[in-house]
């Protein structure tokens, strides 16, 4: 199982990329406490920073870029099934008492 | 699965263990969106009494945020340390990701205790219990790898030390445990930030 | 020459399980055929039960104003019987057929897991008889309003709020005791066996498949094993947080259902259902799968449409996700959320229609033999037919308003899992029992079996569409004399009883046979797969040596071949061939590593039970008993290797 091994990064690159989680981090608590100035935006831009460090920690410290396509196949289809599902549920929650 | 046996098995180039691992952790999905989907449908009601806005402390949530963060590092040097078969610095990072692990339970802990204090308790209303439920269960979650993490570096006391291969391996573990830092990224922005 | 490696049973902390008859080989056991016969049993227990309550149920409503039960006994066995046949009946024995087959069927020597296959069955068995616990020490009092409480005898001692368990009604205020309670940590200690040998199935198809068993290969049954663990993989999850919730709501006092703490009832139906839908794919594929084995082989015809009934398989596992609130429209649902899942309802009919007709065209012009696999099989579809067709009625929302909660919805459903997943599974099991006993079942009592069960059938859920258009409401005690239900409900419990009586043939047959049947011959139904390429029963090792694949149904190629008009002929080294199988396979030349037996699944499941009772009646001592139980597992299994090192033990011959 070699070929799994090859790509893997250097202790150099783990340490770079756990210093960009780090600063998404600070520019999250940032936006905090900036809600006043952001407005409307801060809310996508602080799910967007979420989405960027889950892809993040993934993609690189659990490997799955280097995975076979079947794990990533599983992993995504998780994701999107759940998505798809809580979405409806939220919307049609949220949405009962209006139509 | 090191027996020597001509059997095949794994013509997916996966080992075993690991796709194992990657399929739980697609159902976990799974149980932590149920509980972020019942957590947005009643943060979006009026309901009585103290709100977690009026407790919660978000420079301190943002320090163990960053603690539990920075454990995947560690994470995934002890991992990268195995890999380079350096039996020595493995022993020490796995420690490190268990001592960052449990400073982050600390911290729960005692965040939860000081909600106590103030008034904020599991049945005080329906976000109060929606709050606990979902945050506790991630701190379970935590609980366990803190033990898998402790028991891998029991394991690496031994003569023959850990490898990647066999039952309770560092692979198998690291994944689990990176997964539990992804749920508390999703969680820290959907609880306390926005 | 010994070809099996013996454990080194010394090598660890713990002594090593050693027996290898008796019971304690069965407690300890590892082996996948084993567990598989195991489950069958367990389940097939259960489904006497669930089935007995079904009984006292139809007793019950053979007169009206009957007063052979109270309401609480009536409210209590309707909800055993539904939570029994589902949770312990039909998904467990499912999941004996899953043990059993899977691995013959893709070319392996066990699964991905095995111990972790032990655990799940022995979590099965302690959910099962933690569930069933609460007849003895369960309470259910009486609800405000509700029936007195001197109703509620040993017998409504029983979880009560409906299988649904539908909120509040299941809540603290109108179900109070702790029946309630043990449903709900029943459940969710089941709902973890199930996820467990999900995660196992899953990883056993896609990595222990032998050589050339590509996935297009793999057998239609193996497909649908796939399938259904996808679907328990991905809806378990939901209805254990949902009974998290209904666990805290009922012990610690949140309000997460209930609406006078800001609480959502409907939530609970969401959740609910998002599993539940999911669920009734969950009964019926595995059917769908061994009818697919089943049909061709008896029609002596390839499966029409292999990989349209392979994605028809997933497009319902798929849709099935889509459907959940068709159970809800009588629900505070909103009514765009109504029409969706009308349509997404009508759409599902389309992936089961297109099984329909390739059953259908695997079976047009065949040589068909008409015995008990295949009769249950071709019973299998008849009845199923029936119950897809009401249950498409039931996506048109203001029809199923008028059907909801009566007795139509009743019949649509047992038409499915009755006439639909149990059929199926008896076909299979009388498919599959000279593989699994090596000995042949009774034909004539196999057939007496099927009729019985078919007439007994239709006499019972045939008659509930018209009681149900009547008006007769589920889960009601009684009736009253002036709406004229009477005639019916008599044939209804007349033929339930003939169910009963069927059931007592079979159980006949069964053992009989298994004690006295022919010899079953080498490969008795001429059949396609690999699972009859090693004799029967099979042995230990299953396969002697890793076959190989080369083509999909590669057993009936060995044997056939097409003559110039492309008829299937078969070959003259046929029969030769079948002698050297079978040589083969009770003879391996090579060293065969079996996992060892193991005492810890068992001890690691039976903490369960203990932290179910533990926060039932809050206790802190019941609570370290289980949390020590899963320690000590816990420890045992991670310090014990799977198999033994394979150089010592070489040195030891």
């Amino acid at each position: 199982m070699s070929e799994n091994h090859i790509e893997h990064p250097t202790p150099k690159r783990y340490v770079q990329i756990a210093i960009v989680l780090g600063i998404l981090t600070a520019i999250e608590i940032a936006l905090y406490y900036t809600e006043d100035i952001v407005g409307v935006f801060t809310d996508p831009i602080l799910i967007i920073l979420a989405v960027g460090k889950f892809i993040i920690v993934v993609g690189w410290f659990m490997h799955l870029r280097f995975e076979n396509k079947m794990v990533n196949r599983f992993f995504a289809g998780g994701m999107i099934l759940a998505l798809f599902l809580f979405a409806i549920v939220m919307i049609e929650r949220a949405s009962a008492n209006f139509f | 699965m090191s027996s020597s046996h001509s059997y095949p098995h794994e013509p997916t180039g996966v080992e075993t263990r690991k796709l194992g691992m990657w399929v739980f952790l697609s159902t976990e999905i799974l149980f932590f969106g149920t509980l972020i989907t019942t957590f947005m449908i009643f943060k979006g009601r009026d309901f009585p009494g103290i709100k977690l806005t009026d407790v919660y402390d978000i420079p301190f949530t943002s320090i163990s945020s960053f603690i539990l963060l920075m454990s995947s590092l560690t994470m995934v040097l002890a991992h990268n340390a195995l890999e380079a078969n350096d039996q020595e610095k493995t022993r020490v990072w796995l420690l490190a990701t268990a001592m960052l692990g449990s400073v982050f339970l600390a911290g729960q802990i005692y965040e939860f205790t000081e909600f106590y204090h103030k008034g904020f308790e599991l049945t005080t209303n329906i976000f109060s219990s929606t709050f606990y439920v979902l945050t506790g269960f991630h701190g379970l979650h935590v609980f366990i790898g803190v033990v898998l993490l402790l028991a891998l570096w029991g394991i690496g006391q031994r003569q023959r030390g850990l490898n990647l291969e066999g039952g309770m391996n560092l692979e198998f573990v690291a994944l689990y445990w990176h997964f539990v830092d992804i749920v508390w990224i999703v969680l820290f922005t959907v609880v306390y930030l926005i | 020459m010994t070809k099996i490696i013996e454990p080194n049973k010394q090598s660890n902390i713990f002594k090593r399980p050693s027996s290898e008859t008796g019971i304690w080989s069965w407690i300890t056991t590892v082996d996948h055929k084993r567990i598989g016969i195991m489950y069958g049993y367990a389940a097939f227990f259960f489904l006497l039960i669930g089935g007995l309550e079904a009984l006292i149920l139809r007793i019950q409503l053979s007169q009206p104003d009957n007063n052979f039960l109270t309401a609480a006994e009536y409210n209590a066995m309707f909800t055993m019987h539904g939570t029994t046949m589902i949770f312990l009946a039909i998904m467990p024995i499912s999941a004996a057929f899953f043990n059993y087959l899977l691995p013959l069927q893709i070319g392996a020597r066990d699964v991905a897991f095995p111990r972790l296959n032990a655990l799940s069955f022995w979590i099965f068995i302690f959910g099962g008889a933690f569930l069933y616990s609460t007849f003895i020490f369960g309470t259910a009092g009486a609800p405000e309003g509700g029936y007195l409480a001197e109703e509620v005898g040993w017998l409504g001692s029983a979880p009560n709020g409906g299988w649904f368990g539908y909120q509040p009604n299941a809540g603290m205020k109108y179900s109070p005791g702790t029946a309630m309670d043990y449903w709900a940590i029943g459940l969710q200690i089941l709902g973890i066996a199930s996820l467990i040998s999900a995660f196992n199935f899953i990883t056993t198809i896609i990595n222990m498949r032998t050589k050339g068993m590509r996935f297009m290969r793999m057998p239609v049954f193996t497909w649908m094993t796939f399938a259904v663990s996808f679907l328990l993989a991905f809806s378990l999850p939901i209805i254990a947080i949902a009974l998290f919730y209904v666990t805290f709501d009922r012990k610690f006092g949140t309000t997460f259902f209930l609406t006078e703490g800001g609480g959502d009832p409907v939530l609970w139906q969401h959740l609910f259902w998002l599993f539940g839908h999911p669920e009734v794919y969950i009964l019926i594929l595995p059917a769908f799968g061994i009818v697919s084995e089943v049909l061709p082989t008896f029609a002596r015809k390839p499966l029409f449409g292999y990989a349209a009934i392979v994605f028809a398989g997933f497009g319902i596992a798929f849709i099935g996700f889509g459907v959940w609130a068709h159970h809800m429209f009588a629900s505070a649902i909103s009514p765009v959320a109504q029409a969706g899942f009308g349509l997404s309802t009508m759409v599902i009919a389309v992936p089961t229609g297109v099984k329909i007709f390739n059953w259908l065209g695997t079976i047009w012009g065949g040589k068909i033999k008409l015995n008990t696999p295949m009769l249950f099989s071709l019973g299998f579809i008849g009845m199923f037919v029936i119950g897809g067709l009401s249950g498409v009625t039931h996506s048109v929302v203001p029809a199923d308003t008028q059907q909801t909660d009566t007795y139509y919805i009743v019949a649509h459903f047992h038409y499915v899992l009755f006439g639909g997943a149990l059929f199926g599974i008896f076909s299979g099991l009388y498919y599959w029992f000279p593989k699994v006993w090596g000995k042949m079942y009774n034909e004539t009592l196999g057939k007496i079996h099927f009729w019985l069960m078919l007439i007994g059938f239709n006499l019972t859920f045939g008659p509930m569409h018209w009681l149900g258009l009547q008006g007769q409401v589920r889960r009601t005690w009684v009736y009253a004399e002036e709406t004229n239900l009477q005639f019916w409900n008599i044939i209804v419990t007349i033929g339930a009883f003939i169910i009963a009586v069927s059931i007592i043939v079979f159980m006949i047959n069964w053992i009989f046979s298994k004690r006295n049947g022919e010899k079953a011959p080498f490969d008795p139904w001429d059949a396609r797969t690999i699972e009859w390429t090693i004799p029967s029963p099979t042995p230990v090792w299953n396969f002697s040596k890793a076959p190989e694949v080369k083509s999909l149904d590669d057993f009936w190629h060995a044997k056939y071949e097409e003559d110039e008009e492309g008829r299937a002929v078969r070959k003259e080294s046929a029969d030769q061939m079948l002698l050297d199988l079978e040589e083969e396979g009770l003879n391996p030349t090579e060293n065969i590593v079996l996992p060892n037996p193991s005492y810890f699944p068992i001890v690691l499941a039976a903490g369960l039970p203990f932290l179910g009772y533990a926060v039932i009646y809050k206790s802190i001592p019941l609570a370290l008993v289980g949390a020590l139980l899963l320690l000590i597992g816990g420890f045992g299994w991670g310090t014990e290797p799977l198999e033994e090192e394979v150089e010592e033990n070489l040195e030891h011959e």
